[in-house]
């Protein structure tokens, strides 16, 4: 292998890439973009839920619980539209959770009977639901456990303060205390941005020469096989390196999401995986022969990669087929390390499984692409 | 085999599936030829050709191509020859500098004797253009002659031209022929596909090819005193097209 040839093929790629506006505007103004709305829209907060509170009760006690909605953003209190009941306010999209406070709330809660209290929800969207329905729990349970303190202090010989303790779950939610969205979305966000630039790009460079007759030019030429993928594909592996760098930075900036782990350890892992997805890029380039071939053919090997990443969906809720398949993507190895490395700053030598999952896809499938790949053809 | 010969065949055949691309071709190309490769389209004329430059392997037969096999050294023809497809084939976002820096990096030809070679070529077809101006800017007809410049970088002995001329007018035709005869003059063997029978005129040597098979293998004027046409159009409608029909 020649350096210069090396070096010829990657100062070409290099000119070229940057002459290319679209290319430009693919590899540095969408990641850009990707940041910004996956890190600020992809949530799984829900905010200004519509809220109607039914209180028959209308005690001092069931006001005080009710209270407790009000002083969020996570709940808007609705009012209730021409006597409509409840139900109705669900079913017309004026309310998506609607409190019962029944009759005697008040009074059984002071005798210590324990008494019920109706959340309905509009299930519609499974997601806002499930989550809203979660707060609503929350608020009700710090009421009653105020409550319980407040009485004790006050009245402590009443039935009330006399209520054995219940069990109060305190929770904390280590590296990402309040739940923040953006953490836990970035590191996806770097992992699908580089695996765009490797993939995609390499193999519609690939293929573009295949379709404007260069490639054939290249192939009555010395040049070796090697020479001619690697001296392609260099470009496309230091440009991702790059863009993690850039974009942990600009997360930082934006989201303040602090980059934990080692530094090189990540730039490891991500080396790793960028043969995988590189190796993946030649091959898409072997079995089409146009960019938009390329370009389609690509972003169904990126969709079946996102969903089996485990993150939209955790690997594990997924059905036990499906798990399995989870262990031929190369996403979900790297998502796992990228999430651990930036957030929790576990060291790689904890990551084993991932990093030897890695480390044989990278070989195998650029091993492969490699192979399949010819200066000749049939 | 005789190192003689430029070029060598013997039963060279192309087997696509069930379909005889090139069927038992022999021919013997001497150094310094213009040899032109003639036939309608499909008649086998560039598989010939990618088969002589390494970029198809023959299903049999043999090819011997400036001393090496194209079976076994495929790798140390591609040193020996300068090769310029129907496809234009040089990158139209580097400029003309770029295009002739990358070229003659991927031959390891030193820079300095590259852009000398380079200047010379350029000369030689007629153009004369800045090194910075963008390949994609010039009309195909210097496209053309810049592509012939490139393949030219490593002064190759053989230069395999297949339909170089398709697309370009008449005037870009006649000038690219008379670089075509000096060259052949400096020594360079030649081979030269094409579907304009004007162009036959100039070949030192041609064959006829049709169905993959070749029909015939002479000097223009032996053919035309052989079957008595006036020009190499009527004798290719004549061998190529109408008979047996």
């Amino acid at each position: 292998m020649s350096i210069r040839v090396l070096f010829s093929f990657v100062k070409k790629e290099i000119k070229q890439i940057f002459r290319t506006k679209e290319m430009l505007i693919l590899m540095f103004g969408a990641p850009l973009l990707q940041l910004l709305v996956l890190g600020f829209t992809v949530t799984n907060e829900v905010k200004h839920i519509k809220l109607f509170i039914e209180d028959r009760d209308n005690t001092e006690l069931s006001r005080a619980m009710c209270e407790g909605f009000k002083h969020t953003d996570r709940f808007d209190l609705v009012q209730q539209q021409r006597g409509e009941s409840s139900t109705i306010m669900i079913q017309n999209w004026e309310a998506q959770l609607v409190v019962i406070v029944p009759q005697g709330f008040g009074r059984e809660l002071r005798q210590n009977r324990k008494p019920d209290v109706q959340f309905i929800t509009d299930g519609l969207d499974g997601n806002s639901a499930a989550v809203s329905l979660g707060y609503a729990q929350g608020i009700v349970a710090r009421f009653i456990q105020s409550m319980l303190q407040e009485s004790r202090q006050k009245y402590p010989f009443t039935a009330l303060s006399s209520m054995p303790s219940q069990v109060i779950v305190s929770q904390r939610m280590w590296y990402n205390e309040d739940l923040n969205s953006a953490q836990y979305m970035v590191p996806g966000i770097i992992v699908i941005l580089i695996t765009i630039i490797s993939m995609m790009m390499s193999a519609m460079s690939l293929v573009k020469e295949k379709e404007i007759g260069t490639l054939e030019q290249l192939m009555v030429t010395p040049a070796s096989k090697i020479e001619l993928l690697l001296g392609k594909l260099i470009p496309y592996w230091v440009i991702a390196m790059f863009e993690i760098s850039a974009v942990t930075f600009a997360a930082h900036f934006i989201f303040r999401i602090h980059f934990t782990g080692s530094v090189a350890e990540m730039a490891l892992a991500a080396g790793l995986y960028l043969m995988t997805t590189l190796g993946i890029g030649i091959f898409i380039s072997t079995i089409t022969d146009t960019q938009q071939q390329a370009m389609f053919f690509s972003w169904f090997m990126m969709i079946f990669m996102i969903l089996l990443s485990g993150l939209f969906v955790p690997v594990q809720n997924m059905p036990y087929l499906i798990k399995k398949l989870t262990l031929l993507n190369p996403m979900s190895f790297m998502l796992a390390i990228t999430r651990e490395v930036i957030i929790k700053g576990t060291p790689l030598r904890y990551m084993f499984r991932e990093v030897a999952a890695l480390t044989l896809y990278g070989f195998v499938t650029f091993f492969l692409g490699v192979t399949r790949f010819h200066k000749t053809t049939k | 085999m005789n190192a003689e010969y430029m070029i060598r065949t013997e039963d060279l055949t192309k087997v696509f599936g069930n379909f005889t691309a090139v069927d038992k071709m022999n021919i013997e190309i001497m150094p310094g030829q213009i040899f032109g490769f003639l036939g309608a389209n499909g008649a086998g004329k560039t598989t010939a050709i990618r088969m002589l430059c390494g970029l198809l392997k023959p299903s049999s037969g043999k090819a011997m191509v400036a001393g090496y096999d194209v079976r076994v050294d495929s790798e140390a023809i591609k040193r020996k020859i300068g090769y310029m497809s129907q496809r234009f084939s040089l990158y139209d976002d580097l400029s003309i500098g770029e295009n002739i820096r990358f070229y003659s990096g991927i031959y390891q030809v030193p820079y300095k004797v590259a852009m000398e070679r380079a200047k010379d070529s350029l000369k030689m077809v007629g153009l004369d253009l800045s090194m910075k101006v963008m390949t994609g800017s010039l009309p195909l007809g210097f496209k053309q002659r810049l592509a012939l410049v490139c393949a030219l970088l490593h002064d190759p002995p053989l230069l395999i031209l297949d339909e170089p001329t398709s697309g370009v007018d008449p005037m870009a035709r006649r000038a690219f022929w008379n670089v075509i005869n000096s060259l052949a003059e400096q020594g360079k063997t030649i081979i030269v596909s094409t579907h304009f029978m004007d162009e036959a005129e100039y070949c030192h040597r041609l064959i006829i090819m049709r169905s993959g098979s070749v029909l015939v293998d002479d000097s223009p004027r032996a053919l035309k005193e052989k079957y008595g046409s006036r020009n190499m159009q009527e004798l290719f409608l004549l061998l190529a097209g109408a008979v047996n029909e």
